[in-house]
């Protein structure tokens, strides 16, 4: 099974008004609730690939049980750990009128020593039935910023493949555990170890980068659908080439988890995998809402996908 | 099948079953062991059964009231032993390719309401009589030729 790590999930709200006017009562006239997190939206698209996928992470309180009937729901498996405090909830009022988005996002709940002892024994178990595991997004207060470092190791034991997804520290010292696959998020900043991502030049620098910390391949994405993929001897610029981009959200994740569909299957070359990742995010990025949900959606979109070695 | 894994280890603390089970909003779970093979299972009643020692013989009393103060004792005395003292050993368990025919007569005549669902050997899921009788009720019912069984990975 294809094992997400998911440490700060969200329930994510999305309410559609016409002309939001502050300290009135306005109509919603649309409500979406779904669940967040960057290790839930790789599950989402390793099952939308038709492959099975356990999710592990922290939840609480009745939005985490809400979280948890959705992902069993798409047949996706959990075995999150259930803390004492509530999973955090992020508002998003979209303005049809306007097209503004406006976000309300929650700070995290706090989790305990007690809590990451828990979740460790069953990351342990999990690995024994999982041949890659995916460590995606933000940390939630009270864990170790080299958590990510250490899961690395814990899974390596056991024989498992590891992806990193992340930024800032919880990223650089999740590098010293040696991933088997690295891709910054810089969603928040587009800065890679202080390089500023804006020319495929300081892509490949950055790439390598994050392969000389420790990464054996590094995805770094470039600008709307162009990718910089490094390992310790080849360099790789991949694109998708599509007109109609409607929703990004999530498709960095969906990329993670075409990485990590295409690995599992063993027979694919390196370059097959990338094509497949490709594929996998502009699929994601086609869909406005939810994620795609059939291999065909995705292998559809291989031909609009060129990978050239370097 | 419901695919949630949620499961405990065999030193796993009363206390902490407790705390699960309350969270979780369950009535008991697969024990495994660190590969995540099926090794036992606790649910609250074997927990009830080991701390009231006369379990049998208040069943069909008129009122636990005096029992209950050494329910207290008990659950505190035993909150930091390992659940693999309560748990129930002999369990049984379904394949993910086996159907539900065999899954309703599974806990119907073992009277259990957890029935844990296993892939290669290792915990996939769990299974209930509210899952099937579900699954039963919704299935359409005109169809004559239509089998019973299906998977429970298709579920």
């Amino acid at each position: 099974m294809i094992a997400t790590v998911t440490l700060n999930p969200a329930l994510d709200v999305i309410l559609e008004v016409n002309n939001l006017k502050l300290d009135q009562y306005n109509k919603v006239h649309n409500a979406q609730v779904t669940s967040g997190g960057k290790g839930i939206n790789v599950s989402k698209a390793v099952r939308g690939c038709g492959r099975e996928t356990i999710a592990l992470g922290f939840l609480g309180g009745g939005r985490g049980r809400i979280i948890e009937e959705e992902l069993r729901g798409l047949g996706i498996t959990t075995n999150f750990w259930h803390i004492e405090e509530k999973t955090r909830s992020n508002t998003i009022i979209w303005d049809k009128k306007t097209g503004q988005h406006t976000l309300l996002s929650e700070v995290g709940p706090q989790v305990t020593e007690y809590d990451l002892e828990m979740f460790h024994s069953i990351f342990y178990r999990v690995m024994s039935q999982s041949s890659i595991v995916t460590l995606s997004g933000s940390l939630p207060r009270g864990t170790p910023v080299d958590i990510y470092a250490n899961l690395i190791d814990i899974a390596k034991e056991r024989g498992v493949k590891t992806i990193l997804n992340a930024s800032g520290e919880p990223f650089i010292k999740g590098l010293e555990g040696k991933p088997f696959l690295a891709k910054p998020d810089i969603r928040k900043s587009n800065k890679v170890f202080g390089i500023v991502i804006d020319s495929e030049k300081n892509a490949i620098n950055a790439a390598k980068e994050v392969v000389r910390r420790g990464a054996e391949i590094a995805i770094v994405s470039l600008e709307l659908q162009k990718d910089i993929i490094a390992t310790q001897d080849e360099l790789w610029f991949a694109e998708t080439t599509y007109g109609k981009i409607v929703n990004l959200i999530g498709a960095g994740d969906a990329l993670i988890a075409g990485f990590a569909v295409a690995l599992a299957e063993e027979d694919k070359s390196f370059r097959e995998i990338i094509e497949f990742s490709m594929a996998c995010a502009l699929a994601s990025a086609l869909r406005e809402e939810e994620e795609f949900n059939s291999r065909k959606e995705v292998e559809k979109c291989l031909k609009c996908v060129n990978v050239k070695k370097i | 099948m419901i695919r949630d894994v949620t499961s405990v280890i065999a030193d796993c603390k009363l206390v902490d079953l407790i705390k699960i089970l309350s969270r979780h909003k369950i009535s008991g779970v697969p024990v495994v062991n660190h590969n995540q093979e099926v090794i036992g299972f606790i649910s609250q009643h074997d927990v009830i059964k080991a701390t009231l020692p006369n379990y049998l013989g208040i069943v069909s009393s008129d009122s636990i009231l005096s029992e209950f103060i050494q329910l207290s004792k008990k659950l505190k005395e035993y909150s930091q032993h390992p659940i693999d003292e309560f748990m129930r050993k002999n369990v049984i368990t379904i394949d993910e390719d086996d159907n539900e025919v065999l899954a309703a007569d599974l806990l119907i005549r073992n009277k259990i309401q957890r029935l844990p669902v296993l892939r290669k050997g290792k915990l996939v899921g769990i299974v209930t009589l509210t899952d099937i009788c579900r699954l039963l009720i919704e299935k359409n019912e005109n169809s004559k030729t239509q089998s019973y069984s299906s998977n429970f990975n298709r579920t």
